[in-house]
């Protein structure tokens, strides 16, 4: 049992990390001088491909607790998914306005996943005391 | 419990200590923290977010956000000031937000017995976190020892607030990791 629980939390916690890393890179790209550009986008693009994969195949391993809000995250890395695609096929404004779109969405995922991670852990927390 | 956190301390460094304190416990496991944010208030009373952003229209959009949660976090008289100073100042300004929450809340005497008290007076720095804990004694106990003072609203109490507004107050502004600027080289 206890193994079991280490490996999950490993797993939650890599897709946490994920997400934190995911953001910190659009933030940083938007935030330089002159903004992000598309060759940043190809990157944001793998990488928030590869988070989505990993979040997917982890749901059904988290504890009950955690599912709703991992689940949720997996939404809202769709949704900056596909927002850094329209990025790469579009320019000036509209651009700027997927970017934005896209550092929201990987915020908003940084936020389940935290909260699939609080959940967890309280969950966890009460097993312990019993 | 699903709470917002306001840190004060007397100066930027300890402020900065505090933030690393805050994200050490959610390593530990003992808190987990979804976003916290540096704010100062200069001698002349406006208030600085620390963000990455340079651009201007992100910068308001971060004041208009932090604004809001300062408001809020001083309670029913100050949310009123929090988001409309926040808006109007954060517009002007980029970065930094007005907010007299303090000022508001000394008119309000009556109001001001059930609000949770904070104030960032001129000078001095707070961490603002949004964290889930089971219990309050990790933070508290860890930033007593910083020389912080805590204060804390729960996220509901704050949905409840009549100045409520989602549209400030979804925490985007709020770094989802340990963001400390390049200028304050601690760690």
């Amino acid at each position: 049992m206890g193994k079991i629980e280490t490996n999950v939390k490993d797993a939650l916690d890599h897709v946490r990390a994920a997400t934190q890393e995911l953001h910190g890179a659009i933030s940083d790209a938007v935030a330089k001088r002159g903004g992000a550009t598309k060759a940043d986008l190809e990157v944001f693009a793998q990488k928030a491909k590869a988070v989505t994969e990993s979040a997917k195949g982890s749901i059904s391993t988290q504890h009950e607790a955690a599912r709703k809000h991992l689940t949720e995250a997996v939404t809202d890395l769709e949704a900056t998914q596909k927002h850094v695609a329209e990025g790469l096929k579009s320019s000036g404004q509209a651009f700027q306005t997927s970017v934005q779109k896209a550092l929201a969405d990987a915020r908003a995922s940084a936020q389940k996943v935290s909260e699939a991670v609080a959940a967890k852990r309280s969950a966890l927390s009460k097993q312990t005391k019993k | 419990m699903h709470n917002y956190v306001a840190v004060v301390f007397d100066d930027r460094s300890k402020a900065y200590e505090g933030l690393h304190a805050l994200w050490q416990l959610d390593d530990a496991a003992e808190v987990t923290i979804h976003g916290t944010a540096v704010v100062h208030r200069d001698p002349l009373g406006n208030f600085q977010v620390d963000t990455k952003e340079t651009h201007p229209a992100l910068a308001t959009a971060v004041g208009v956000g932090v604004g809001a949660l300062l408001g809020l976090l001083a309670g029913p008289a100050g949310a009123a000031v929090g988001a409309a100073g926040g808006a109007a100042v954060g517009a002007a300004t980029g970065g930094m937000v007005g907010v007299t929450a303090d000022l508001v809340r000394a008119d309000n005497r009556d109001q001001a017995a059930t609000e949770t008290r904070f104030v960032l007076g001129a000078g001095q720095s707070a961490v603002i976190a949004d964290v889930s804990e089971d219990w309050t004694s990790p933070i508290d106990t860890q930033m007593r020892k910083l020389g912080g003072i805590v204060y804390r609203r729960a996220k509901s109490d704050l949905e409840d607030d009549i100045w409520f507004d989602d549209n400030y107050f979804y925490p985007s502004y709020l770094y989802p990791y340990e963001y400390i600027p390049s200028s304050y080289p601690l760690w």
